[in-house]
């Protein structure tokens, strides 16, 4: 859930206002591991912090900018200690 | 242009793109070797559970203050789908770097978020950081074509349930435009077999 119940999610929020990261939640147009993880009662999150990055999962010529890769290893740095220290 | 080949996390994504871990019939051999050798560099240690035989998953665990808490569990598989080797500009699992773009088939679907997990501990660690719950990053198997050998089994053992896991957070997809996209849920999958037995 994305929502005050969850204070997982309350963490990771905040840590994206912090950074000024602009969330848009959404159900996943396909079906990852996730769902398993959901089904045995755990509440998880599907979030790869690329954006301005065409969606190509799958596709020929499957690219990353270095710089938008680097910023998603800062993001992580905000974002693990956040949820861990909850 | 700011010369991404030698900066060591682009680095050390690469040779994770480098392994040709593409469906069909994995050999995951390649990709447990790596995330052994991530595990040695960040002084973690690591699990590997074969709830399937030669389907393994690796869990690197950095144990927390109180790890009597839930865990957090960061989730990514190994597998990546096919390519049409023919059909692309650059070698696919070359990984070469152009304009400081990286092209690779897992690039986005998802070894780049495993490798950001590793990096971001990896920064954490070296400044003396500790987290309060125990963190556990996990590496499965055959996600794309199901996951029916991966997650789906992995969840369903003991093991698993040792980890005592309170939030997960696994792979999203990229976004063209400002903002980040947060999946709290998916669709369901119905998959269905259509059989032509022909003439």
């Amino acid at each position: 859930k994305t929502d005050n119940t969850n204070p997982y999610w309350v963490a990771f929020k905040s840590v994206a206002d912090e950074m000024k990261l602009k969330l848009d939640c959404r159900i996943f147009p396909g079906g990852t591991d996730s769902r398993y993880v959901r089904r045995v009662g755990i509440p998880a999150i599907g979030f790869s912090p690329m954006n301005h990055t065409p969606i190509l999962l799958h596709d020929h010529d499957e690219f990353l900018r270095a710089d938008i890769f680097l910023r998603g290893i800062d993001i992580y740095v905000k974002l693990i200690p956040a949820v861990a220290n909850v | 242009m700011t010369d991404y080949a030698n900066e060591p996390a682009v680095a050390n994504l690469r040779d994770y793109l480098r392994i040709r871990s593409v469906h069909p019939n994995i050999n995951y051999n390649e990709c447990l070797t790596y995330l052994r050798r991530q595990a040695v560099e960040l002084g973690l240690p690591v699990q590997v559970v074969e709830a399937v035989p030669r389907k393994p998953v690796l869990v690197m665990t950095w144990e927390g203050l109180e790890p009597n808490l839930p865990s957090i569990l960061l989730n990514s598989h190994m597998d990546v789908v096919p390519v049409f080797e023919k059909s692309w500009t650059y070698p696919p699992f070359e990984a070469r770097i152009v304009d400081g773009v990286i092209y690779a088939r897992g690039v986005q679907d998802m070894k780049t978020t495993g490798v950001q997990y590793i990096e971001a501990v990896r920064r954490l660690k070296s400044r003396g950081i500790r987290l309060k719950r125990t963190l556990h990053l996990s590496f499965v198997p055959d996600e794309e074509v199901g996951g029916h050998n991966g997650m789906s089994e992995f969840v369903k053992t003991d093991h698993f349930r040792n980890l005592n896991i309170g939030f997960a957070l696994d792979e999203g997809l990229a976004s063209p435009d400002d903002n980040f996209v947060v999946y709290n849920a998916e669709r369901s999958i119905w998959h269905v077999t259509v059989t032509c037995p022909g003439k």
